[in-house]
């Protein structure tokens, strides 16, 4: 290769076939670079989009005192302990437009920063949608972390749901691995089990009927001819080595549990209803930091029932569905009241959250699982009677981000994309722009480090 | 003295025995030797052969190491012998001498019936092989919902609504389509139906023929949603019709002789911006590979109960036998069953288990009582019967009393009851009655699976199964089942060794449109007509090489000519040439099966969108082939049945030229029974441009000229030449170059009668006759159907099954009925019928029936 090659180094090579360094060691197989250099371990970032529907009560969400005085409402109330490690971010508004109703763009923008496809879904008003034309912020992340292998971890993502109904449209996906590519949340704290630790219990399991099986074969070989034993007998064998094999297999994993691996265990027989939705969403948010504890993920999203969310939260003596209430004028003041109490419950399932990741140490290093983790609570709408999505409730709790917590702050009407990109860039994968880049003028927002 | 010339010689094809194949005994007529010439030919042996193939045949490292077995007659060895042996000197043993010695070696270790009387072939306790693993899990399933009859008409149940809201009073109409591809523009489906708004829902039964992975592919500019299996089992969703995504695909592992209940519901939502014009097209990529519209012979119009069909990877069968059997046992094997019984839990916990508290929600539930039940009755079923209170204990209550989540515990239990040996060896149930054993070979000789169908659970019940007429009884009924016509197919597979036909690559500048697509379609004639011949009222295994018309398409019919177009309107189905009605519903689309709801001016419409589906091109995959299979012309002189059918004939040909040693090799082997050996070394075959003013018959001549050769080609040429007018693509010809054909050759059969043959009539003629072809297929079948060897059932078994077979017509569903009775009655009955087995008796009976087989066996 002559110097006038325009690829006669490697640096020129990356530059011109525009790969990133880690592109050409996956595209030709080189070993890694990061492998190949010692570098010291990067602290573990997480991150945990925490959706629910229907807008806010904004006079009682949002802190009127701005700054690390700043207080808290009724309905961030439950937070007051980790007051300190919030952070409100008002005036961060989702200024998508396009086709679909408020709450299709609410949910289906949320994330994403970019318009839906025209498609056959029709709102109450607005023009049809179809999905999300981009990927969502959280399916970015994940591609770039795990495209590292100092951040690789087994899932990369983890999207939990908690009652989203059994619909895939337009208002029951927030998180879209590419444009026409919405996921679907496990709902079923069962099947996350399953996902996260189904193999491991599938062995304890099976070694624990093994024992029985041997027991049976033999009284079975009575009944056959010595001639035909043989293939039982060769069974048998093979069954002992695998009870064996497991048994083993089980030691090694008590022994890591001891260091926090733990299997968790979930109540029996909790079945997916309206009413024990407060039970599944405690049993997913343990299954959550039971997935950060075991390094399975680093970003996840947690998205409490759907766009237009109908859950009735009897619990809290209220029988209508929350989508409807929050339709109500601010006058109706029953409905208000009890709009302010389905937020609450809400923050509190926030606020359960944080407390299971401040508690819960982080392995391998100093300090909790909150340290290292960031949990954004959101919405599809700032408002649910009058469906702006301007000043979309967002409130961080924790360190993922290493952002300067124990704050309240008003962005005075920034596009939310610019909020997307902060987050990529806290994450340590800056981007140019997020979605649609005639929304990202500015760049990423100033102020929040 | 055999030894040298064999070893030097190598394209002469020994007579094979694979060690525990157990084929057909020998004609009687070569066991009936006086004592005293067996005697001289035992000197002769030990004298000039033994110090090269061993005292028994078996063949020595030094000398000729490949055992002295095969299925030649002794006037046939005998003058081998005469003409080759020993080696270098084959004057030395001539008449009398080589007589005996033939005589001798024949009687002692030569032919099956000493392979029979040395080594008594024996049932084997096998476990389930993979297909049977993968039949009984479906019927384990099936159980909770029951089976689905056959059906003769096809097409898939349509009904269409003037709203996206489905029904009654919004139906418009109701129809059965033959295919679902339309192409409805901006114009709505007709029948009134504005099309701005609609929906259409179809319903039916995905029939499978073949085991196998299965790509789903719709494209639609609308919404849809496709369940698969069970009407809770979202296959595809496309619920949100987005952007210009128009294209779905998923695939599946479908299993042969079950009909998936198959669902597709269309909308079209009105919305305030343009709608894309509405299309839909169903197709799929079955295993061999070649995408088509799904084709109406697979479709049915009736919805059948859910079906589980196994997505879990099973490793191979043991094969060593020459067919599958459970013989194999390693971890391999192990990880599969429990990855199987993981998988199976899933859909017990989210289908089984809700279905059956929805038909017990007044039953007591204390202490779980309805989750044992449940438990229980998947265990009986997969035991195969009841559980005594020890295994109850252990499957059943003991693994519920472990856990308090009720998905656990029915997890917990389905991995100790398919891991355990009761389920996995089916033979394992001498503590049953003798209705239930009876019913379980029944169950696994015709179906590969479990006793599930509630009749035989009857009979079980009623202890009916305990006579051969009653268990013929049953076995009749049963047989007209679609898990037999799967099985079937695949035995047929088997018998004409299909596998071995998936190069479909010819030269292109000779058979420029013979391509993958041309190829799949001949694979759907050949199947067609098998199923045809086999599921038609005289089930005829005469018409395999009699019958004077196939199945073709419209792009077979081009390229074959006259021969292969189309006849009366009869599409292939599992039912051969119903009557008109039927044909035209399978033939039309649309309008015939309407009922009064539709006007006649829709019935244009009907007609116009008929047009519509069929010239349907999609996106990027270009133009996907609808080929509808329909039956010849009869009559035809050119056809053979399945001796003139090019799927076989091109696969049994070179690239460029037939190859008459493939179909002679195939001839003799596979239709005709005869073991052949491969020869010692790969012979390339003469290029025809090193002779090019020679046939291919003539370069095959030569080339086994030689008198060593001729030993075994005299006999695959003869054959393999009277096919010689169908060329490398099964084309008929007349002439190659410039030369007529020559179609003439001969077979000797086993009974060493000469016959010879002038073109594939003949050879059909005799095909269709000769005890040897019949004896064939009746030993392939039977392995196939029993996984056991048919000796194993009496050293004469398949001598009279032939019989049987012959004095039945040779009709083949009735072989089946026959080879289940025997599977289901002989280890088990006595000739007195017996109210229960205690073991004791049974294990004395065993003993009993082994001495028998051991009598039987000896000549």
């Amino acid at each position: 290769m002559t110097n006038d090659s325009p690829y006669s180094t490697r640096r020129n090579f990356l530059r011109k076939s525009g790969l990133s360094a880690l592109g050409v060691n996956l595209a030709l197989g080189l070993p890694s670079l990061t492998r190949a250099t010692v570098e010291k371990p990067l602290r573990k970032q997480r991150l945990i989009f925490l959706f629910s529907p229907n807008g806010v009560i904004p006079r009682h969400f949002w802190p009127d005192q701005l700054g690390a005085d700043f207080d808290l409402k009724r309905i961030l109330q439950p937070l007051a302990e980790f007051k300190n490690r919030t952070m409100t971010l008002h005036g961060v508004c989702n200024r998508i437009r396009g086709d679909g109703d408020g709450h299709m763009r609410g949910i289906g923008c949320l994330l994403t920063g970019i318009e839906l496809y025209p498609g056959d879904i029709q709102g109450g008003s607005d023009t049809p949608a179809g999905w999300s034309q981009g990927i969502s912020v959280d399916q970015h992340l994940k591609n770039c972390l795990q495209a590292d292998s100092r951040t690789q971890t087994r899932f990369g993502s983890l999207e939990f749901g908690v009652m989203v109904p059994e619909r895939s449209d337009t208002w029951t996906r927030m998180s879209y691995a590419g444009p026409n590519q919405p996921l679907t949340p496990i709902d079923d704290p069962y099947q996350m089990f399953d996902k996260l630790y189904g193999r491991v219990k599938n062995r304890e399991m099976l070694a624990s009927v093994l024992d029985g099986l041997s027991d049976d074969f033999r009284r079975l070989e009575k009944m056959i001819s010595s001639d035909d034993r043989l293939i039982l007998q060769n069974h048998l064998e093979m069954v002992r080595e695998v009870e064996k094999d497991l048994q083993l297999e089980m030691l090694a994993a008590k022994e890591s549990s001891n260091v926090g691996h733990a299997v968790p265990s979930l109540p029996p027989n909790v079945e997916e209803k309206n009413d024990n939705m407060p039970q599944i969403s405690r049993m997913q948010a343990d299954l959550l930091v039971n997935s950060f504890v075991a390094d399975f993920a680093r970003v996840a999203t947690f998205q409490i029932t759907n766009s237009v969310g109908q859950p009735r939260m009897k619990w809290l003596d209220i029988s209508e569905g929350h989508h409807e209430l929050s339709h109500e004028p601010d006058s109706n003041e029953a409905a208000y009241e009890k709009l302010i109490k389905i937020n609450t419950w809400y923050c509190e399932q926030v606020a359960y959250l944080a407390k299971r990741l401040a508690e819960t140490p982080e392995p391998g290093g100093g300090g909790s699982l909150l340290d290292n983790t960031t949990i954004v609570w959101t919405n599809e709408l700032g408002k649910g009677n009058s469906h702006t999505r301007n000043n979309i409730p967002f409130v961080l709790v924790g360190g993922g981000l290493g952002w300067k917590m124990g704050r309240a702050m008003d962005f005075e009407g920034v596009n939310h994309n610019r909020l997307l990109m902060s987050f990529c860039e806290a994450m340590g994968h800056p981007v140019d722009s997020f979605g649609n880049p005639d929304f990202c003028g500015d760049g990423s927002l100033t102020g929040l480090v | 003295m055999f030894n040298s010339c064999f070893a030097r010689v190598s394209c002469v094809f020994l007579l094979l025995f694979v060690a525990a194949t157990v084929m057909a005994e020998d004609t009687p007529r070569s066991t009936v030797v006086a004592d005293s010439f067996l005697n001289q030919g035992r000197l002769v042996y030990a004298e000039s052969c033994q110090h090269c193939h061993g005292d028994q045949g078996q063949g020595i490292a030094d000398g000729y190491d490949k055992p002295l077995v095969g299925d030649d007659s002794v006037g046939q060895l005998s003058k081998l012998i005469t003409e080759t042996m020993p080696e270098g000197e084959p004057e030395q043993c001539v008449g009398d001498a080589a007589e005996a010695v033939a005589a001798y070696i024949h009687h002692a270790f030569y032919s099956e019936a000493a392979r029979v009387r040395n080594r008594p072939p024996r049932l084997t306790v096998t476990h389930l092989t993979a297909n049977q693993l993968r039949q009984s899990l479906a019927d384990l399933y099936g159980a909770f919902y029951g089976a689905i009859k056959k059906e003769s008409s096809r097409g898939i149940q349509a009904r269409y609504f003037m709203t996206t809201k489905r029904n009654d009073d919004n139906k418009k109409i109701e129809r059965v389509d033959s295919i679902i591809a339309f192409d409805w523009q901006d114009q709505g489906p007709g029948g009134g139906i504005q099309p701005e708004e609609f929906a259409v829902e179809w319903s039916g039964g995905l029939k499978i023929e073949e085991t196998g992975q299965y790509e789903i592919v719709i494209h639609s500019t609308c919404a849809f949603i496709c369940n698969l299996g069970h009407a809770n089992r979202e296959f595809i969703n496309n619920r949100v019709q987005s952007g210009d995504k128009v294209e779905f695909r998923k695939s599946i592992v479908l299993t042969a002789g079950r009909v998936y209940p198959i669902q597709i519901e269309l909308y079209q939502r009105k919305r305030k911006t343009q709608q894309p014009p509405a299309t839909i097209l169903l197709s799929w990529v079955p295993p061999d590979g070649v995408q088509t519209i799904l084709p109406e012979r697979n479709l049915l119009p009736v919805t059948p109960p859910p079906s589980f069909s196994l997505q879990t990877k099973l490793p191979p069968d043991d094969r060593s036998y020459g067919f599958d059997r459970g013989l194999s046992v390693d971890r391999q094997w192990d990880d599969s069953i429990t990855t199987a019984a993981v998988e199976f839990a899933g859909v017990a916990i989210n289908e089984l288990w809700p279905h059956y508290q929805r038909r017990h929600k007044n039953d007591p539930d204390q202490h779980r009582e309805k989750l044992r039940s449940f438990l229980l009755q998947i265990a009986t079923t997969a035991f195969r019967g009841p559980l005594d209170d020890v295994n109850r204990q252990f499957y059943v209550d003991g693994q519920v009393d472990q856990s308090e989540d009720d998905a656990e515990a029915i997890k917990r239990c389905l991995l100790a009851v398919i891991k355990s040996p009761r389920f996995l060896y089916p033979e394992l149930d001498r503590d049953r009655s003798v209705s239930q054993r009876a019913a379980n070979r029944i169950a696994l000789t015709l179906f590969d699976s479990l006793p599930v169908d509630e009749s035989l659970l009857r009979l079980i019940r009623q202890d009916k199964l305990e006579s051969e007429r009653q268990v013929r009884g049953a076995a009749e009924r049963m047989v007209q089942d679609y898990r037999v016509e799967g099985k079937t197919h695949q035995f047929v597979a088997e018998w004409l060794n299909l596998s071995r036909i998936s190069e479909a690559a010819k030269n292109p500048e000779l058979f420029s449109d013979f391509d993958l697509a041309l190829h799949a379609d001949l694979k759907a004639s050949l199947t067609g007509f098998t199923q045809s011949v086999i599921e038609s009222d005289a089930s005829d295994f005469r018409q395999m090489f009699l019958a004077n018309w196939s199945f073709t398409t419209a792009p077979l019919a081009d390229f074959y000519g006259e021969a292969w177009e189309r006849g009366e309107l009869t599409v292939a189905s599992d039912v051969a040439a119903k009557s008109p009605e039927e044909n035209a519903v399978e033939v039309g689309p649309a309008g015939q099966q309407d009922d009064s709801i539709q006007e006649s001016a829709d019935k244009q419409e009907a007609q116009q969108e008929r047009h519509n589906h069929l010239s349907l091109a999609v996106g990027d995959s270009g133009r996907i082939p609808h080929r509808r299979l329909l039956k010849t012309r009869s009559a035809d002189s050119q056809h053979f049945g399945l001796l003139s059918h090019p799927y076989l004939l091109s696969g049994l040909a070179y690239q460029d030229s037939t190859s008459p040693i493939h179909r002679g090799v195939f001839l003799i082997r596979y239709l005709l029974g005869r073991s052949l050996r491969p020869p010692d070394e790969a012979f390339t075959p003469l290029t025809p441009d090193l002779h090019p003013d020679m046939t291919t018959r003539e370069r095959v001549q030569l080339q086994t000229s030689p008198q060593s050769c001729q030993v075994c080609h005299a006999k695959i040429n003869g054959l393999g030449f009277v096919l010689e007018n169908f060329d490398a693509v099964g084309r008929y010809r007349i002439q190659e170059g410039e030369k007529p054909i020559d179609a003439s050759g001969g077979y000797t059969s086993r009974t060493g009668q000469e016959i010879a043959f002038q073109g594939v009539s003949e050879l059909a003629d005799y095909l269709a006759g000769s005890d040897d072809a019949h004896r064939a297929f009746v030993n392939r079948a039977f392995q196939h159907f029993t996984k056991q060897p048919i000796a194993a059932y009496g050293a004469r078994r398949l001598d009279l099954l032939t019989e049987k077979f012959r004095e039945n017509d040779f009709h083949i569903r009735n072989l089946l009925v026959e080879i289940a009775t025997i599977a289901a009655t002989q280890p088990i009955l006595n000739s007195e019928p017996e109210s229960n087995l205690h073991r004791a008796d049974v294990t004395r009976r065993q003993g009993q029936v082994g001495k028998l087989l051991r009598q039987e066996g000896t000549p």
